[in-house]
């Protein structure tokens, strides 16, 4: 028994130790709102810190603070110069001459080079890189050609001389500048890369910094580690946070609880229990995000009701968005006006183009139950069956589509709708092979431009699913894309224009902007919040 | 013995072979590819198959991955877009090992001490006690004792961080003591059990009738004989954690590789999912033959063939 004895006190001492350095503080771990110190947390592990490859959009928190590209989206939604010091645009818009600042530096002292911008678009669309975000870079000259492997690297239209880097563009892209602000196309250096291999961005140590941070701390797997600020970054002196401190947390109520500590400055409610229990907080704010939920109706004639425009017509009259964001959401996200969600993108005046562009869905039960025994006549029935298909992989899903079946079938007599539930894969298949009636879909937008989501229904588009012809849409969308692809105002009337032939049609029903409440310290002033890109930019970031 | 041994190890490189096998031709079953962006464009998506070796026949793709996972490359993960597998593993696996480690040293080392308590003090309010607590033991998940752990310790009291890894020793307390509770709880029914029917046995009589005292007797020869069978617990036990980390590496956001199994599933990595499967038989394996070996050496009238 002795020396069970001696394991029993062995065990106690490492217990009172253990606990009494604990509560003096020796094991770290517990966090302080220091002034120079901002506390975030992220919800999955960092996958990667590969510029080229991230796809994740928590990676790109970290390599979004810690990279810089020519041009930065400031707390207006503007592209202004971050390394570039001026970008010229030719009057075709088929040329961007950037000149970059001078003295540009990486975070281990090494001079930045207009060749690192070159080498890091190269490296995306190269194949061997297998980018899932190469496309990105389509509508620069040859990029295309070279994700599938039909053109050599090198002929991409992305050339340096001195120091200025040179954009040749195979078409005008309204978005071009936002492409200068991503972190996918952030400079990168080749010899580091080189030397780096496959354990390239898989450590803190394995990346190089061009951002208002350098990144620290982090092993591959750890959850904890620091953004820290980088004098070698050319306007360090703006940058007043020393350390932004960050940890994983998977358990949102986890995140809630370190938040009511004061350990963390933002936690995000992303689940019905935790917004309803924290709503009344005068922390609480409302995030929105680049995705709209839609509805798409088979429109290539095999459906004879969704081919007839009365009908489409009166199932948009009879859907109350606001009451179904109310259902689906306890009223967390917002009733779909358009097809670009609010908060993405800006008018040239500043309004929001959601608001500017929204041709005025309502919900009209009379009108709706009108139209629809129209439409019926029109085609000699006297009542109709139509199947809402939608992915089963989110819950959510399911009360939308219970939510239109009910409403539609009381509002539209001899109106019969039935459910069908597939995984996401089966769905995406099904839309693309016109094989179902009404679609339930979703799509998030890449760059806060319109273009990322009017690019989605022209005529024979890969992402019209319902496959219909509307001209005066297409018409819209391409002047956009060309013509006024260098002229903001007018380009928010062509995309007015697009959304206003949509709805007369009624090629596709809108349903809800998605987004989330999250508690944020109101004494953390100078974030930069966007919905599309990094989502949040600590640059100016500072507490009060 | 070594010749068993050997021909114990053949088997389990054979077991593995139809595990790979099966898990390999079972992957294709599920729908879609990896590649699920409706952003990519279908060219986009050839390219990336044909740079990832997915669009070889089928049979090739299995012998480049047996040839592959003979030399030791188990391929790129899809989802971790830059990192070899065996890296991605290499990582997690130290992290999961230790947590394992050190929830079976917690549990049965409190198990021995409950279990001897227990059976000393048989039919008493001690040994009733004990006996509920090593029945909730055994009935609570441990996914479920983690979430009130967090919620006592993390929150109510706050003595301990309730998520992380690898940043202090603090961090792994709370996981630990959620994981140690079933293997204490199975190891202080089984000492309680052998202990009692050891007390009652002839050589204790004998030591009794020796005249020694009754705390000589239970230190000598009782306690000892009825520990040494928990040696043979210590196998399924391992085996039982390494299913059970899985969620209690998801409540405390610690970067293992069972959190990495259930993640590479529904984003279809494939190989990684066939990495943490090979990884995952391969440990069960090497823990069943080294009960049983241990088994043989403990009680000599086992006999190995």
């Amino acid at each position: 028994m002795d020396t069970w004895k001696k394991v029993a006190i062995g065990a106690a001492a490492v217990v009172v130790v253990g606990g009494g350095t604990r509560a003096v503080g020796l094991w770290g771990g517990e966090k302080s709102a220091a002034k120079g110190t901002l506390n975030y947390s992220l919800p999955t592990d960092i996958q990667t810190l590969d510029i080229s490859k991230n796809t994740d959009q928590y990676s790109n928190q970290i390599i979004g603070n810690s990279g810089s590209n020519l041009l930065r989206v400031d707390a207006k939604g503007k592209a202004i110069p971050d390394l570039a010091k001026s970008i010229k645009v030719s009057s075709d818009g088929l040329t961007y001459t950037a000149q970059l600042r001078s003295g540009l530096k990486w975070s281990d002292g090494s001079k930045l080079t207009a060749q690192d911008f070159v080498y890091s678009w190269q490296r995306i669309v190269d194949p061997k890189t297998a980018s899932q975000y190469a496309y990105l870079a389509s509508g620069v000259k040859n990029a295309d050609e070279i994700v599938a492997g039909k053109e050599k690297v090198s002929k991409l239209g992305v050339t340096s001389k001195g120091n200025t880097v040179t954009f040749n563009l195979a078409h005008p892209m309204p978005h071009f500048e936002y492409l200068l602000t991503f972190s996918n196309f952030m400079p990168q250096k080749e010899s580091f890369v080189a030397k780096q291999g496959k354990s390239y961005g898989t450590t803190s140590e394995k990346q190089l910094y061009s951002g208002p941070y350098t990144f620290k701390g982090w092993n591959g797997t750890n959850g904890t580690f620091e953004l820290v600020k980088n004098k070698n970054y050319w306007d360090a002196k703006s940058v007043k946070t020393q350390t932004l401190t960050y940890q994983v947390v998977k358990k949102p109520e986890t995140a809630v609880q370190l938040y009511k500590q004061g350990k963390l400055d933002e936690a995000p409610l992303t689940t019905t229990e935790l917004y309803s229990a924290n709503k009344g907080s005068k922390d609480s704010v409302k995030v929105p995000e680049a995705r709209t939920d839609y509805i798409e109706y088979n429109q290539t004639g095999t459906n004879k009701f969704l081919a007839n425009t009365k009908i489409r017509e009166a199932l948009n009259l009879a859907t109350n968005r606001a009451e179904l964001v109310k259902e689906v959401t306890g009223g967390v996200s917002t009733a779909g006006i358009a097809l670009v969600p609010t908060g993405l993108a800006k008018t040239a005046s500043g309004k929001d183009l959601a608001q500017y562009v929204a041709p005025g869905y309502t919900y009209d039960k009379n009108k709706a139950a009108k139209l629809f025994a129209e439409g019926l006549k029109e085609i000699g029935e006297t009542k109709a069956t139509l199947t809402i298909e939608a992915a089963s992989d989110q819950p959510a899903n399911k009360v939308v589509v219970d939510y239109l079946q009910g409403s539609w079938q009381k509002d539209l007599p001899g109106l019969t709708i039935n459910q069908k539930f597939v995984p996401f894969k089966q769905r995406l298949q099904d839309a693309q092979t016109q094989n179902f009636e009404i679609l339930l879909t979703a799509w998030g937008g890449d760059y806060p431009e319109g273009s990322t989501f009017y690019d989605l229904f022209k005529n024979n588009g890969s992402y019209n699913d319902g496959k219909f012809i509307n001209d005066a849409y297409t018409d819209a969308v391409n002047k956009a894309e060309t013509k006024d692809a260098l002229d903001q105002s007018d380009r928010d009337m062509d995309y007015k224009n697009a959304e206003a032939a949509l709805f007369k049609n009624s090629n596709y029903s809108p349903l809800m902007f998605r987004a989330h409440y999250a508690l944020q310290n109101s004494d953390v002033k100078g974030v930069v919040t966007n919905t599309t890109g990094l989502i949040q930019d600590f640059k100016y970031a500072y507490r009060k | 013995m070594w010749k068993y041994i050997l021909k114990r190890l053949l088997l389990l490189i054979f077991t593995l072979f139809l595990v790979v096998t099966a898990t390999f031709f079972l992957m294709q079953i599920m729908p879609g590819t990896p590649f699920t962006n409706p952003k990519l464009t279908p060219e986009a998506i050839a390219q990336l198959k044909s740079t990832y070796g997915l669009d070889l026949p089928l049979w090739q793709q299995y012998l480049n991955y047996l040839i592959g996972a003979a030399h030791g490359d188990f391929g790129i993960s899809f989802q971790y877009q830059n990192q070899p597998v065996s890296m991605l593993i290499g990582q997690r696996l130290p992290i999961s090992a230790q947590l394992g480690a050190q929830a079976l040293v917690v549990g049965v080392i409190a198990g021995l001490f409950m279990g001897a308590a227990s059976a000393r003090n048989k039919n008493n309010k001690i040994d009733g006690t004990l006996g509920i607590i090593s029945t909730l033991g055994i009935s609570i998940p441990s996914f479920i004792l983690g979430i009130i752990l967090v919620y006592l310790f993390g929150f109510k009291w706050p003595l301990f961080p309730v998520s992380g890894w690898g940043d202090s020793f603090s961090q792994t307390i709370l996981p630990t003591l959620a994981l140690a509770m079933s293997p204490a709880a199975i190891t202080t029914r089984f000492v309680r059990s052998e202990m009692i029917e050891s007390l009652s046995s002839d050589y204790v009589q004998l030591a009794k009738a020796k005249g020694l005292s009754a705390k000589e007797v239970v230190n000598q020869h009782a306690y000892r004989n009825s520990m040494i069978p928990v040696l043979t617990l210590i196998g399924p036990m391992a085996a039982g954690l390494l299913t059970g980390s899985t969620l209690i590496e998801q409540i405390f956001s610690i970067p293992g590789i069972g959190q990495q199994f259930v993640l590479s599933i529904p984003s279809k990595d494939f190989p990684v999912i066939m990495g943490t499967t090979i990884v995952y038989s391969a440990m069960l394996m090497v823990m069943i033959l080294i009960t049983d070996i241990l088994t043989a050496i403990i009680d000599p009238r086992v006999r190995l063939q």
